[in-house]
């Protein structure tokens, strides 16, 4: 019996509109009810199937006991915070139709439920469930409504204050600390961040928010730069990252998942971004399908794309809807090695190192050869893949570098 | 309307008028309430209905021989004979029981709780004996302006306020600085349920006057003559510098304590007993036998009395009760103290 | 020239008769005698058709004002105490402070509350009642903390159409002298802020102003500087000031003499977290007395009510949040 209006402790039954064995769907009118004050429908929590009908017609039930029994599945019953293994059978609570004691109506508050095992000391279990959330908060981390509303009206957050050493209790930043803070930044030399900047900003902060990794592993270049040479015309290093990711990630499409509550959204397609470096940021065009088009029909769209971003001009289908993983290539910045941050909507991004000579062991001739290599690194979003799976992905893209035609 | 001889500023004269008038008013309360108790029983009043049944002789002779406009009148309870002789006009009674917004108290207060101080009937609040300190501020009031010349004021209650701290301290005050106080107590046997013995140990209520240093009058409060001519007395004392008058009445009360009770505690001897006859009906029978009035005219007069109840009744069922979403809430006169 | 506090009362008192023949004062002991304070001193010689003496009968003497300003008088009820008022309860809250909302006839009474403890009152002669009479719909009550507010307040209390209840700190009857009385006043409704500072605000009333005062000097001597408000009217708040003074300082001490269940101190605390609530650097603090009856002995009394000391106590702890 739901709380059908404040102060209402019980209801009787006029209208039973199910049966058992009858399927029912979510919001429902399954029984018409009549309290102090009107007559009321109650609906149905959830779908499932009515196995059982507990409810009488004009018997009372006091809010909160049992009126029938439906039959859901396992994942409704978790959506709705039901563990199956705690079910029992207790039995119909019902309270006779006439007068209530001022005892009863004690008892009957459906808002609490107590354990009786010791009557004159009843525990009492909320039935609203939450974290405990200390009255009093202090220490390094709390932010006073005043110092929330200040930084606030400055479009700040607390990554700002990072830098900040709070003289408050337990360490606190106060209002003084912050507003000593920001008069202190004006004796230094300031240039107004860009707008890309604070966009750039903003974006990786959010970002951060989640646990994230990285693995890497060195790919052999050889067959990759050889390819290279006798294509026409010339794919850059990055679009043969780009092909390789994607043909991985559409052999296992929840790697590149996102998490949203407790499922994994699955990618529609297979968009893959790649990371360009603009004045004072990057922008991150994105090529659509990349697992359905060859290397060779890609060349003229990348080549297109890169001459756009540098312009800032990105066309809007290249940018939106975003990709659902990037590539960057910091090695043409002379970078061996590098932890690059995910996007906020991505989890993860690919880095392709510069190529070094290193010395590969040829078991053939049983002697050192030189052969071009670069470290490929794997960020990743820790909460959707583990180290082995990152591993096994980036695996898979070292191994389809290594043919390079079939791309 | 028919107006009381005062209301006319004849002087108080002849008995015979002074009955008739008072009957007329005893008839016209007693047809109001008695049509407020069903209207009552039909649910279409929120809030309390109490009556002054058995208590109208008692009530209105003192209203009837004040003069309005000159002195102050502070009815309670079971009143509605006095204050229909004291000239309060029939539809502020409606308007106030049927919650009428254009009624005295625009709906903040109900039932007997009205009145109009500024033609000298001050408004009451349930708390018993507070009224008469106010109406003893009143004339003080008067005096210290050399605005009092013979004005009396009188306060109305019964035998369970004379037990409260506020009639002792008022009544005390009032001799103390010999004001022209008139004081009626209608001893009506019962506050609530509550016995008289069980209210005070005198012998008789009027006793407590002489505690008091005034003068106590007692008398049959079911006679209408005897009414008639104890508050002439008390009224013509006052206006002499006498200082405080009380006038015990005593009788019974005919309704339940209010509309919701069915007195169950009042016994049947009493009932029976003299003092239980009704004041209404022996007051008909005396002016009749003293040829003040004859049977028709009395018949006219109850006639008069319906249609005047019927049409101040239907007047206030017809009005609209307050608006709360345009009502003044403020309990400030002051202008810059309103919200 | 020197001039009392109790004396401002008396200068406002004896105006007021002078100006107005409306005005009449009524108490125990007011006429000759002078009143238990001498607040009446000289006024019935000046005025003996309106300085007049009253039977302890503090119901009577509240109903008799009402029905005074029913005609039109405007009435100053002395009470001895504000302690005995209390006998008085019913006709203050339920005749007076309802008349005009039950009958649109106005109460112009002013009602004169010697308040609050000096060493050796007791219980029952030390009480501060502000409270009681505030919570009531159609009161005003004032709470002045200076000899200057204790003239103007006073004056304009009478000249008020509504009820108004006049708490007088008799600790500062004697206690408090001051050069000469205002020409020009601040209205009544409005506080004052009386030092101001920047590190806490403290909110404060009646005798409990000279307390703070006293605390904030001391503080001053580490660099705190701390601003200090005196409420004045407790009834109307005037939440402006104190929300501006909040909005400057970030912390809030309201103090009171009363008892700490509920009260203005409640209400200051209780206005300010949900009109103000992103003001404040810690959470709002308060001081009242000890949760008991008001002892009569020196030394408990002195530990009973907040003290200069005690309020620094509170402030040093309300900086260090």
């Amino acid at each position: 019996m739901p709380q059908l209006g404040e102060s209402i402790a019980e209801a009787t039954i006029k209208e039973i509109k199910l049966e058992v064995g009858q399927t029912v769907k979510t919001d429902e009118d399954i029984l018409e009810v009549e309290t102090e004050k009107a007559m009321m429908e109650v609906t149905t929590p959830c779908p499932g199937k009515v196995v059982e009908v507990l409810a009488e017609i004009d018997v009372s039930y006091p809010v909160g006991s049992t009126l029938g029994y439906l039959e859901v599945d396992d994942s409704i019953a978790e959506k709705i915070n039901i563990d199956p293994s705690e079910v029992q059978n207790p039995e119909p609570d019902k309270v006779s139709s006439n007068i209530k004691t001022e005892d009863d109506s004690a008892s009957d508050s459906g808002a609490l439920q107590t354990t009786s095992e010791d009557p004159n000391n009843p525990e009492v279990t909320p039935t609203i469930r939450g974290l405990p959330v200390p009255a009093r908060a202090s220490g390094a981390t709390y932010i006073s409504p005043r110092l929330r509303a200040r930084m606030q009206e400055l479009g700040l957050n607390a990554a700002d204050l990072a830098g900040i050493a709070g003289t408050g209790a337990g360490g606190r930043v106060t209002v003084e600390d912050f507003e000593s803070f920001m008069f202190d930044l004006e004796t230094k030399k300031t240039s107004a961040a860009s707008s890309m900047r604070i966009a750039v900003a903003d974006s990786m902060r959010r970002s951060w928010t989640r646990p994230l990794a990285t693995v890497g592993s060195p790919v052999c270049l050889e067959n990759l730069l050889s390819h290279r040479k006798e294509s026409s015309p010339k794919p850059g290093p990055t679009l043969y990252a780009i092909r390789a990711l994607a043909i991985a990630l559409s052999e296992r499409t929840a790697t590149a998942g996102r998490l949203v509550g407790n499922q994994i959204i699955h990618p529609s397609s297979i968009d893959i971004g790649f990371a360009v470096e603009v004045d004072d940021g990057v922008l991150v065009p994105v090529i659509r399908n990349v697992d359905q088009i060859p290397l060779r029909d890609l060349v003229e769209q990348y080549s297109a794309l890169v001459e756009s971003a540098k312009k800032r001009r990105l066309p809007k289908e290249a940018s939106t809807p975003p990709g659902i993983a990037t590539v960057t290539n910091f090695g043409s910045f002379g970078i061996v090695w590098a932890t690059p941050i995910p996007l906020p909507e991505q989890n993860l991004v690919l880095g392709l190192g510069r190529g070094q000579q290193k010395p590969h062991w040829d078991a053939e001739t049983s002697s050192w050869k030189p052969a071009i290599e670069a470290e490929l690194t794997l960020s990743f979003d820790h909460r959707i893949l583990d180290g082995g799976g990152a591993g096994r992905l980036l695996t898979r893209i070292a191994e389809l570098l290594q043919r390079p035609s079939d791309l | 309307m028919a107006k009381s001889a005062n209301q006319n500023q004849e002087p108080i004269g002849k008995l015979s008028t002074i009955a008739v008038d008072t009957y007329r008013w005893m008839v016209l309360a007693r047809t109001f309430e008695d049509r407020i108790s069903n209207i009552y029983r039909a649910g279409k009043i929120v809030g309390g209905v109490y009556v002054g049944k058995g208590q109208e002789a008692f009530s209105s002779s003192l209203a009837s021989q004040l003069l309005k406009g000159q002195d102050i009148y502070s009815p309670l309870i079971r009143d509605m004979a006095g204050r229909a002789a004291f000239g309060e006009p029939l539809i502020d009674a409606a308007r106030t029981y049927l919650g009428s917004a254009q009624g005295p108290t625009i709906g903040r207060d109900g039932n007997v709780h009205r009145g109009n101080s500024q033609e000298g009937m001050p408004t009451m609040i349930s708390h018993l004996g507070a009224m008469i300190s106010v109406v003893n501020g009143m004339l003080f009031a008067r005096r210290l302006r050399k605005k009092l010349n013979t004005a009396v004021g009188a306060a109305c209650i019964g035998d369970g306020a004379t037990s409260t701290g506020a009639f002792h301290e008022a009544l005390n005050m009032a001799a103390v600085e010999k004001l022209p106080l008139i004081i009626s107590i209608a001893n009506n046997q019962f506050a609530y349920s509550t016995p008289t013995d069980k209210q005070f140990a005198c012998n008789e209520l009027v006793d407590r006057a002489a505690g008091y240093g005034v003068n106590g009058i007692n008398i049959n409060g079911t006679d209408l003559i005897e009414c008639i001519e104890g508050f002439e007395k008390a009224i013509s004392l006052a206006r002499a510098g006498k200082g405080p008058q009380i006038v015990v009445g005593n009788l019974l009360r005919l309704s339940g304590h209010g509309e919701h009770d069915d007195s169950p505690y009042v016994s049947d001897e009493l009932r029976s007993s003299d003092l239980g006859q009704d004041c209404l009906l022996k007051a008909k029978d005396r002016i009749i036998e003293e040829s003040w009035c004859t049977e028709k005219e009395c018949n006219d007069i109850q006639e008069q009395a319906t249609i005047e109840v019927n049409t101040a009744i239907a007047q206030a069922e017809s009005e609209k009760g307050p608006n709360p979403y345009s009502h003044d809430w403020n309990a400030y006169s002051s202008p810059s103290f309103r919200k | 020239m020197s001039i009392s506090y109790l004396e401002a009362i008396r200068e406002a008192q004896s105006l007021a008769l002078e100006n107005d023949k409306n005005v009449f004062i009524y108490g125990q002991d007011v006429g000759a005698f002078g009143g238990a304070f001498k607040a009446t001193k000289d006024l019935f010689q000046k005025h003996p058709d309106r300085v007049i003496d009253s039977p302890i009968s503090e119901d009577a003497m509240v109903g008799l004002a009402v029905g005074a300003a029913i005609e039109g008088m405007r009435p100053i009820i002395e009470m001895q105490f504000a302690d005995f008022s209390s006998v008085g309860f019913n006709q203050i809250v339920n005749q007076a402070a309802t008349l005009y909302w039950r009958t649109a006839v106005s109460c112009p009474i002013t009602i004169r509350l010697p308040s609050g403890g000096t060493p050796g009152s007791g219980p029952f002669h030390s009480q501060c009642m502000e409270t009681i009479y505030a919570h009531y719909p159609g009161t005003i009550v004032m709470t002045p903390a200076t000899v200057e507010d204790a003239y103007s307040m006073l004056l304009e209390a009478i000249a008020i159409d509504d009820p108004v209840i006049f708490c007088e700190h008799k600790y500062l009857y004697y206690h408090l002298k001051s050069d000469s009385l205002p020409k020009q006043t601040l209205p009544a409704k409005n506080a004052r802020i009386v030092r101001s500072g920047r590190h806490a605000t403290v909110v404060t009333y009646s005798a409990m102003l000279h307390e703070a005062l006293r605390a904030a000097d001391n503080m001053k001597i580490d660099g705190y500087e701390i601003e200090v408000v005196d409420l004045r009217c407790i009834k109307p708040i005037d939440m402006g000031t104190v929300l501006g003074s909040i909005a400057r300082t970030g912390r809030v001490l309201a103090i009171g003499e009363a008892f700490p269940w509920g009260g203005v101190t409640s209400e200051i605390i209780s206005r300010v977290s949900s009109e103000g609530f992103n003001l404040l650097d810690a959470p709002p603090a308060r001081l009242n007395s000890i949760d008991t009856p008001i002892p009569y002995h020196p030394d408990l009394w002195r530990y009973h009510r907040p003290t200069a000391s005690s309020v620094e106590e509170e402030l040093r702890k309300l900086i260090r949040e």
